[in-house]
């Protein structure tokens, strides 16, 4: 590969759309050209630089213009019988969704309390489709799939004591705790966390390893972070990492490269990681 | 993925539910208006026209593309069409780059041409792939599916959109160590 086909994958590379022999046949040219290197820094910057700084306030008169046009146009029927907006139990999506938009992921936990049995799986397609939208709204639906409630640390561990995990109150790069959530993958035992920097949303999940995972659509490719061998789906800029050792497999959401900030993460998280295991999870 | 139930009531015309789904979206759909017009006054007139479309259209929804990416689509369209109508945002962010440009500090002038200023200075088509990319979070089918084109063009049109943005940033930067500008107004 030279220097021009190099560059020419660098984005589609930072972006996780590379196919996997391209991905190596990059890094293989990466290694010996700092020109390159260079550039691929350059385009990480400028992926940085666009990506959403602050949360953008929507102005509040915005529906009200909204909603007179749509009066003026006769288009909507009146406003019906006023059933609550969001009811337990019969739409689970929306009202994970509407709780998480309207007051932050922390209450999901306190008002889910439909049930939704799954065998013992761990479904992500719900959390990987939400993805481009608003990850932090994906995280609290599969939050709700699973009958998350919210809880302690200590609840955490009480709860499911045959996990390795941590949840520090700050991750490595400055991630700040927001809640610990229990959940149920059918007849096992799961830990989630979510974390948030300045917006920028992480969110961890803890299952043990013989719940078998699902991706819906999304290609998991295998991949390395630090001295671990793991997997990974990608969505656009976001990745959902999994690392697995013999008791638990820790899988982390977040846009943290896998080379630079996302090591330290997983070392947080996972605690019980055999060093350089040369293994693949799962 | 937005629920079923909530697109049939959507469809039927239902209030509740059109509110439902507004909340559910208006942030990202706002967000992008506003960056790709750099101007609140002109998101908020073109959020409106993507809602009041989505709402009477969504009956054209077909289910191939997630409606999180239609909805993306209208709200690109109705921007596409607002800019090319009337290319005063493009011009108007060139006066304010040019401004700050123009700043000048014991004689020396410093440019402070940042990435927002930068990416408005874009044709709107590049502007519209980086933001989807970048500030949305949008894969690459997606994104196809959002502009309306083949999956396959996507990186190579991204990379170009890239490079004419870094041309921009690093023009101003360029400047900002030099001591005697020749043209502001051509570097910026
Ligand atoms: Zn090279």
């Amino acid at each position: 590969m030279n220097c021009e086909q190099a560059q020419e994958n660098l984005g589609p590379y930072v972006d996780g759309e590379l196919a996997p022999d391209a991905c190596t046949a990059l890094e293989v040219h990466l290694e010996d050209c700092d020109t390159c290197r260079a550039e691929l820094a350059t385009v990480r910057k400028l992926a940085s630089d666009l990506a959403p700084q602050v949360d953008t306030l929507v102005p509040e008169n915005l529906w009200t213009a909204i909603e007179q046009r749509l009066d003026e146009a006769g288009e909507a029927t009146p406003p019906t019988a006023r059933r609550p907006r969001w009811r337990v139990g019969r739409a689970p999506y929306a009202l994970a969704a509407a709780v998480v938009f309207a007051v932050g992921l922390s209450l999901v936990g306190l008002v889910w309390t439909g049930s939704s049995a799954h065998a013992s799986t761990v479904d992500f397609s719900v959390l990987l489709n939400g993805l481009p939208l608003d990850a932090n709204q994906a995280f609290g639906k599969f939050l709700a799939l699973y009958d998350a409630r919210e809880g302690s640390l200590a609840d955490a561990r009480q709860y499911a004591p045959d996990l390795s995990f941590d949840i520090p109150d700050l991750l490595p790069g400055g991630f700040h705790l927001q809640a610990i959530y229990l959940l149920r993958f059918g007849k096992l035992e799961g830990v989630a966390a979510a974390y948030d920097r300045d917006g920028e949303f992480l969110g961890a999940v803890f299952h043990r390893p013989v719940a078998k995972e699902h991706f819906g659509q999304h290609k998991d490719y295998p991949c390395v972070v630090g001295k671990h061998d793991g997997h990974k789906v990608s969505v656009g800029a976001w990745r959902l990492v999994h690392l697995t050792d013999p008791t638990t497999c820790h899988c982390v959401l977040s846009r943290l490269d896998e080379r630079t900030e996302l090591p330290d993460v997983m070392a947080a998280v996972a605690p019980a990681l055999p060093e350089g295991t040369g293994r693949h999870g799962h | 993925m937005i629920e079923h139930d909530l697109l049939e009531r959507c469809r039927a015309g239902n209030r509740d539910a059109q509110r439902e789904l507004y909340d559910q979206t208006s942030a990202p759909i706002y967000r992008l208006l506003l960056k790709m017009t750099a101007s609140p006054d002109d998101a908020f007139d073109l959020a409106q026209e993507t809602y009041l479309k989505a709402f009477t259209q969504l009956g054209r929804f077909d289910g191939r593309s997630s409606l999180a990416t239609w909805l993306y689509r209208v709200a690109v369209n109705e921007a596409l069409q607002f800019l090319r109508r009337a290319k005063q945002t493009r011009v108007k962010l060139q006066e304010l780059a040019a401004e700050d440009c123009a700043a000048s500090e014991n004689g020396r002038t410093t440019a402070r041409l940042d990435v927002n200023n930068a990416l408005a200075m874009l044709p709107p088509n590049d502007r519209a792939m980086l933001l989807l990319r970048y500030q949305e979070g949008l894969n690459y089918r997606s994104i196809a599916a959002t502009i309306g084109c083949a999956e396959g063009t996507v990186a190579s049109r991204l990379n170009r959109a890239r490079e004419r943005l870094r041309n921009l940033l690093q023009n101003s930067y360029e400047w900002e160590g030099s001591d005697s500008p020749m043209h502001p107004k051509d570097r910026c």
